[in-house]
């Protein structure tokens, strides 16, 4: 990260915490809003603005880009310029038409190896650095994450993916949870938009089970509860209840496809399930179901599974829908953010693998009343934690299927953890 | 009667009826057709689910699993 008000003194910005001084070339970069307006130079006094695309295939000639007072990289919306201070204060401004969404020094780059000094220094320096690691006295080892837990005002779950501190709420987003149904009466949810749907045959879309209304709390519960913490992430989404486990738990494929069916027809950006059967092989309708819902805008979420125990050593693996390479399979993780002893594996081979991890210990959220909460643990519990930060994404950056899909992976916080325990690591949402 | 899923492949998604009416031709008792996903759910006498897959259009054919929940009160879910 570049921090321009660090610097260390004029005309430089400091790389990191140690290092070099990073020069700059005096110009700077400015990031211009995603529009096509044009920016109005003649407003700060600039002339000689170059733009790519005047130049055949967007190429600019480096003589171009030396003497050119702005250049502009339309395929890019990014603009270097030449002026003087007020001027760039014009266009930061938005006084020049196009608004400006920032502006940085335009930094001189190297390639790393400036030579035989530096490859030494470098080389000193960790060598100094490993040494200082093996010897240390064991006890100095930095301790892992502090564990988290629910406080009065949200779950461990809530606060680890940063929904509580996040500015979105998943308004205006449709999320569909494939599950037991929905306890349509509970106080918690109280003027919600709620489309409940069995495709269950000879049952209701009510849940006489609690597993469903248990993974609809966590992805869309309320942001204050009338009791007890916030267990919910996308508060204000508008949730999509399909019923497709019977009150006994149980469901085929083809009642859960029809709800996947239905979910994409609703135009739901994600739909989230917490369900599976523990087959090592990926199941080419799930396949192609997951592969069509992305393509029209849904990404399908699902638990990696429960077969693991991890204290005897056993691994598990990734089970159907979750081991189809187009279906976002979810690990779950403990109040450490180390795998939960129960968490499925990858697959060895391509596809099965687990995509991304999220709070799934010891979660509490809805229950049918008169429970009215419940403490469970499981993939299932972390599905909807997913979800509901993909409902966060969706929300703020209009992204839809695989664009979404990259969201979740792009800002998720890296662990250091197997990467086929947790994927690419912790989701989070966005701030 | 086994209960199938029926994947149908991406040239014949605009012309689910067709490979509908060859399904029922191998008989298939056709019970859903999902044309949000392209699949065709229903069931056949046990033993002939082969017989589907010769049908124009259709990408795979896969017996149905059965998902289950540990019950409500179990720990881990």
């Amino acid at each position: 990260m570049i921090d321009p008000q660090a610097a260390g003194e004029p005309g430089s910005v400091r790389h990191g915490a140690v290092g070099p001084l990073t020069r700059t070339t005096g110009r700077q970069v400015l990031v211009l809003a995603d529009d096509d307006g044009a920016v109005d130079w003649a407003r700060a006094g600039l002339r000689d603005v170059a733009d790519s695309r005047d130049f055949a295939d967007g190429l600019v000639p480096p003589e171009v880009l030396r003497e050119s007072a702005a250049i502009v990289f339309a395929a890019l919306g990014i603009a270097v310029v030449a002026a003087e201070p007020a001027q760039v204060g014009v266009l930061a401004a938005g006084d020049g038409g196009r608004p400006v969404l920032s502006v940085s020094p335009e930094l001189v780059h190297h390639v790393l190896d400036e030579g035989a000094a530096s490859y030494a220094r470098g080389y000193r320096d960790g060598v100094a650095d490993l040494t200082g690691r093996l010897l240390a006295a064991p006890g100095e080892e930095p301790p892992g994450p502090a564990r988290l837990e629910d406080t009065r005002q949200a779950t461990w779950g809530v606060r680890a993916v940063g929904a509580d501190t996040s500015s979105r709420s998943g308004r205006g987003i449709r999320v569909a949870v494939l599950d037991t149904g929905f306890d349509l009466a509970h106080p918690d949810f109280a003027g919600r938009a709620v489309t409940a749907r069995s495709f269950v045959a000879g049952e209701g879309p009510q849940d006489g089970h609690g597993h469903g209304t248990h993974c609809i709390g966590t992805a869309c519960g309320p942001r204050t509860p009338p009791s007890g913490p916030r267990y919910g992430v996308a508060h204000e989404a508008e949730i999509f209840a399909g019923k497709v486990l019977g009150d006994d738990g149980s469901g085929t494929d083809a009642g859960i496809l029809a709800g996947m069916n239905w979910a994409v027809t609703n135009r739901c950006p994600v739909i989230s399930m917490s369900l599976g059967a523990d087959v090592p092989e990926a199941h080419p309708p799930y396949s192609a179901a997951g592969r069509r819902a992305l393509a029209q805008g849904s990404l399908v979420v699902a638990a990696a599974g429960n077969n693991a125990d991890r204290r005897a050593g056993s691994w598990g693996f990734v089970g159907a829908p979750a081991n189809s390479p187009e279906i976002l399979a979810v690990g779950a993780l403990d109040q450490a953010l180390a795998p939960a002893w129960f968490s499925a594996r990858s697959l060895p081979g391509r596809g099965g693998q687990v995509d991304v991890a999220a709070p799934g210990a010891d979660v509490c959220s809805a229950w049918p009343m008169p429970a009215r909460y419940n403490t469970i643990s499981g993939t299932s519990m972390a599905t909807p934690h997913v979800a509901g930060v993909a409902a966060l994404w969706a929300e703020a950056t209009g992204r839809r299927g695989l664009e979404l899909w990259a969201t979740l992976v792009q800002e998720g916080e890296r662990l250091l953890q197997p990467s086929v325990d947790a994927g690419s690591g912790l989701v989070l949402a966005p701030r | 009667m086994t209960r199938v899923s029926v994947t149908v492949d991406d040239r014949h998604l605009s012309a689910l009826d067709g490979v509908v009416q060859g399904l029922r031709a191998r008989g298939m008792q056709v019970e859903q057709v999902l044309d949000g996903l392209g699949i065709i759910t229903g069931s056949v006498p046990a033993g002939t689910l082969g017989a589907l897959s010769a049908v124009t259009g259709v990408a795979s054919v896969d017996e149905q699993r059965v998902h289950r929940l540990p019950p409500p009160g179990a720990p881990v879910q």
